[in-house]
């Protein structure tokens, strides 16, 4: 059961924004999708979720196509995801936020929902107790029948998890989670997420916050210009002279950026060398 | 302070002796009805058609927020089926009852046949042409003559009767009115509160974001205006039934807007509010009787000052149906 | 055969230019705001009345005005309705500006059954008749018959068209007002006076909204105050047509809709037989502005409008 991404590519006129990514991710992880502003990890997730349009290549889930299925539908697939910019309902109550999700499975039960209100009670109590779970998990419970829109920002990004969460995803996209939030925030979304890896979930996490990154990912992506350029565990990225360079160099071509870091493994290889 | 300022502002305590107090002149005025003159009874049944209408419009204003300026239509289509059916235009003359389902299904397939290509758009065209879908149907009744009777419209309709008991006094249509309106505004309350509901003010808040938790937002949207469309198209066929007469004048544009109007000063999304415009509506005319025509002008003033310093209306959607019973017995 | 077809190309010509003024206002506004302004028939109509107004103030009765007084009344009237524009949109639509999409625009339709009402108390319900702003003399072109009327009418309505390219295209306010309706975030940011440029719109979309009512009122000699309603919603569906929000765009889709129009006027007796008369010219219109929706939401010349471009537009 995996997530994957076929020679997927992305363009808006003449600018490539995704290149030829070709990757997959394993079930039961967290991976982590880094990279430099404008490298396309927004997109990634957009065209994942089906926000986007691909406009060659494919995604997978369990061998069936994603890209090919309207938005809805690709949610209904268990795919969920926040926005980097949050995106909540903002005038219902926290609680109708996470209750509305259970909108495709329920919506069969409408015409019964409105003229036998015992059946409508049980349903609704069914519902309210799943998202109650989840409130309590990210400690919103007190805030259940508050307006969304009112809420402190910070528990406006932890509601939109805790709606991504709710429905129990396969695939969990989270765009930019911890932009925005304070270091003890940001500290309990890292455990808090940490305790959510579950057996057969992909987590896909795009984050600016390395701290967070390197605590929190089993696997790490790291992309620049539209492309690839890294995959692997914490420690091996954090040691990789490319990913460094991509993030502090001023080489505009990923070309560029592989002869740089030849060059420079050269350097520190000769440097080793006269060490030894 | 507004009533409804104070009805949510203040504590519960005397929170409920004005819910009860409102409750109470509801009950009264209900059961003074019969003891009425004709006169007024023909006031209050106009009052509920507003609200019958108001709730059908309401489900795709208020619950789903997309602004629907064509509603007339569906009401046009209901008292036309019953003119058409129940008349010697045609020389139809079936019973009330048999009517009421056909012109439930002819709004619900209007709406939806109107909704199917317009409901993609983005949202600000759907007024647009809703609004042209009103004139359209608007200017078809005028003209096709020999089925409608032009601009001159249908006279001489059959008086209803429903199972045996003959409907034809202002009264007996009192007591049709408030039991349907009963009925309608229960049900849509109830929808209001299930799943679908919740869907409907997902996508009034943030269409795509509702996509992207799983909600095919067509359908929910068709949903929503071919259940409003029902309603109103229902009101319609009472309505032709109590005027016995029905003409293209009935289903002007004004007329659509004055329903939006109504919600938007009542109160969107909120089923009492529209109870609340609908009283605005229909007595502002007895107030203003020697200034007639000061009273659109006055509404709309209204409704541009309410927009602007109080966009929930009169009785906020945070002041529902819910809340009022809770109110009034306890909890 | 040859002189019907010149009269009907003037016909449309004629009502295109005067669709074209007032399909430009809708068009701006929602560049800038993105809101559908429902008042904007209503300055259409004002246009009318208060031109009548201002004439009769003139030169007390309004039947035997010169030249150089109906030039006058023209110019005072259009400026007039412009100022009472920004007034309106400072009245009832700024305050709304970061409220929902849908408050604008029931705003909007306040407005415009309030002035619409207003103006039934003020000057009566009943259609007055309106002087006329061109002496009328009739020309024979090629067995056609078109006037001086239409002549004068074409020349002030591309007139003014021209006017407002020259403005939008060449001018710092035009600039301005594009860089607004681009993105009004990013204009903001840069420091650019967006209340002005949108104070801008709210006065020019009016004045040649009114300088069209002044046309219409003229070419058919008659005024009310309902007369707005249906040649607003025509215009709006110009603007539609020609993609909303671009300006070339409202031009072009209104001497479409005006050619579909004056020609599906003359035919649509003859195709059906008869069947659908000259009643439906209307809903020839609507069935149109439906058809471009589903066919081509962007309009002709529009951008088109996906989820892409409104989440990336958030991102920032
Ligand atoms: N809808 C769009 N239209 C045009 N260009 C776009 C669109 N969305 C993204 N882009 C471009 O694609 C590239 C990748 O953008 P993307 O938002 O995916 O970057 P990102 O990695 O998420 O960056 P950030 O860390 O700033 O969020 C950028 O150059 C961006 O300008
Ligand atoms: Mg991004």
């Amino acid at each position: 059961m995996t997530l994957v991404f076929d020679k997927l590519r992305k363009q808006y006129g003449q600018v490539v924004a995704i290149d030829d990514v070709t990757t997959s991710f394993a079930p039961g992880l967290i991976h982590g999708l880094i990279g430099p502003n404008g490298a396309g990890k927004s997109t990634l997730i957009n065209m994942t979720a089906g926000s986007y349009s691909v406009s060659s290549g494919s995604i997978a889930l369990d061998g069936k196509r994603l890209d090919t299925l309207k938005k809805y539908q690709i949610a209904n697939s268990r795919v969920a995801r926040t926005y980097q910019n949050i995106r909540l309902f903002d005038q219902m109550t926290v609680l109708e936020n996470l209750e509305v999700c259970f909108y495709p499975a329920d919506v069969g039960g409408t015409w019964k929902e409105v003229v036998w209100p015992p059946y409508a009670s049980a349903r609704r109590e069914k519902r309210r107790e799943k998202c109650m779970d989840i409130l309590r998990f990210f400690d919103l419970q007190g805030y259940a029948e508050t307006d969304a829109g009112s809420l402190p920002y910070g528990r406006q990004r932890m509601l939109e998890i805790a709606r991504a969460l709710v429905c129990e995803p396969r695939v969990l996209l989270l765009d930019e989670p911890a932009a925005g939030l304070n270091h003890h925030e940001t500290a309990e979304l890292t455990a808090r997420l940490a305790a959510q890896r579950v057996p057969d979930r992909i987590t896909i996490v795009v984050e600016h916050d390395m701290d967070l990154v390197m605590k929190l990912c089993d696997n790490i992506i790291v992309m620049h210009h539209g492309k690839l350029l890294f995959q692997g565990t914490p420690a091996e990225v954090q040691a990789s002279p490319d990913v460094q360079l991509a993030y502090l160099g001023t080489a505009n071509d990923i070309d560029e950026i592989r002869a740089a870091a030849q060059d420079r493994r050269a350097q520190l290889g000769i440097r080793a060398r006269r060490r030894s | 302070m507004s009533v409804a300022e104070t009805l949510t502002a203040a504590k519960p305590h005397s929170g409920r002796a004005i819910s009860f107090l409102v409750f109470a002149i509801a009950i009264a005025l209900i059961a003074a009805s019969p003891f009425l003159p004709n006169y007024y009874v023909r006031v209050i049944n106009s009052l509920l058609i507003y609200i019958l209408l108001g709730i059908g419009l309401n489900i795709v204003i208020g619950y789903t927020g997309l602004l629907d300026l064509g509603f007339v239509a569906f009401y046009a289509v209901g008292a036309y089926s019953y003119a058409l059916l129940a008349s010697p235009q045609l020389d139809l003359h079936w019973p009330f009852l048999a009517i009421l389902p056909v012109a439930a299904c002819l709004g619900a397939a209007t709406g939806i046949l109107l909704g199917i290509p317009v409901l993609r758009l983005r949202g600000d065209y759907l007024a647009i042409v809703t609004l042209g879908f009103g004139e359209i149907i608007r200017i078809i009744i005028n003209n096709l003559d020999w089925l409608t009777g032009g601009p001159k419209g249908i006279a001489r309709l059959d008086k209803a009767s429903i199972l045996g008991i003959q409907v034809a006094r202002p009264i007996d249509f009192f007591w049709l009115l408030l039991i349907t309106v009963l009925v309608a505004g229960v049900l849509v309350w109830r929808l209001e509160r299930s799943i679908l509901g919740k869907a409907w003010a997902a996508i009034r808040e943030d269409q795509d974001a509702a996509r992207g938790i799983g909600i095919n937002t067509t359908n929910a949207k068709l949903a929503a205006f071919a259940t409003s469309a029902t309603i109103g198209s229902i009101a319609g066929a009472i309505f032709a039934a109590s005027q016995r007469f029905v003409s293209p004048e009935s289903f002007t544009l004004q007329e659509s807007v004055l329903i939006v109007l109504m919600i938007v000063i009542g109160g969107i999304g909120n089923i009492l509010g529209i109870v609340a415009g609908a009283a605005i509506l229909m007595l502002l005319p007895e107030v203003l009787r020697e200034f007639a025509e000061w009273r659109i002008l006055f509404l709309g003033l209204l409704m541009i000052f309410l927009i602007i310093v109080r966009p929930a209306g009169i009785v906020p959607r945070s002041f529902g149906p819910d809340k009022l019973i809770r109110r009034l017995f306890g909890k | 055969m040859l002189g019907s077809l010149i009269q009907q190309t003037v016909n449309a010509l004629t009502i295109g230019s005067i669709y074209a003024l007032i399909a430009l206002g809708y068009t701006m506004v929602y560049g800038v705001l993105r809101m559908i302004n429902f008042a904007h028939g209503e300055m259409f109509m004002l246009g009318a009345y208060v031109a009548f107004l201002v004439l009769s103030m003139l030169i007390g009765t309004v039947g035997a005005a010169g030249a150089i007084a109906l030039a006058a009344a023209f110019v005072i009237a259009i400026f007039l309705v412009g100022v009472i524009g920004v007034g309106i949109e400072r009245v009832a639509y700024k305050p709304l500006r970061n409220s929902t999409r849908l408050a604008p625009m029931l705003s909007s339709l306040g407005v415009s059954l309030s002035l619409v009402t207003g103006i039934q108390i003020l000057a009566g319900p009943q259609p007055v008749a309106f002087p006329s702003f061109f002496p009328v003399v009739r020309y024979q072109v090629l067995g056609g018959t078109i006037t001086s009327m239409q002549i004068g009418i074409l020349i002030a309505a591309f007139a003014l068209m021209f006017g407002l390219q020259f403005l939008v295209n060449r001018s710092r306010i035009g600039i301005i007002v594009r860089a607004v309706s681009e993105s009004r975030p990013t204009a903001q940011l840069l420091g650019i006076n967006v209340n002005g440029a949108i104070s801008m719109v709210f006065f020019v979309g009016p004045l040649l909204g009114a300088a069209g009512g002044i046309l219409y009122a003229s070419y058919y000699g008659i005024m009310t105050p309902t007369m707005g309603a249906v040649i607003g919603l025509k215009a709006f569906t110009a603007a539609i047509l020609g993609g909303i929000g671009s300006i070339p765009g409202a031009m072009l889709g209104a001497f479409i809709l005006a050619f579909v129009e004056v020609g599906g006027t003359a035919l649509l007796p003859v195709i059906t037989h008869g069947m659908l008369g000259t009643e439906y010219r209307d809903v020839l219109s609507f069935a149109i502005l439906i058809l471009v929706l589903l066919i081509r939401p962007a309009g002709i010349l529009g951008e088109a409008v996906s989820e892409e471009s409104i989440v990336y537009k958030r991102e920032f």
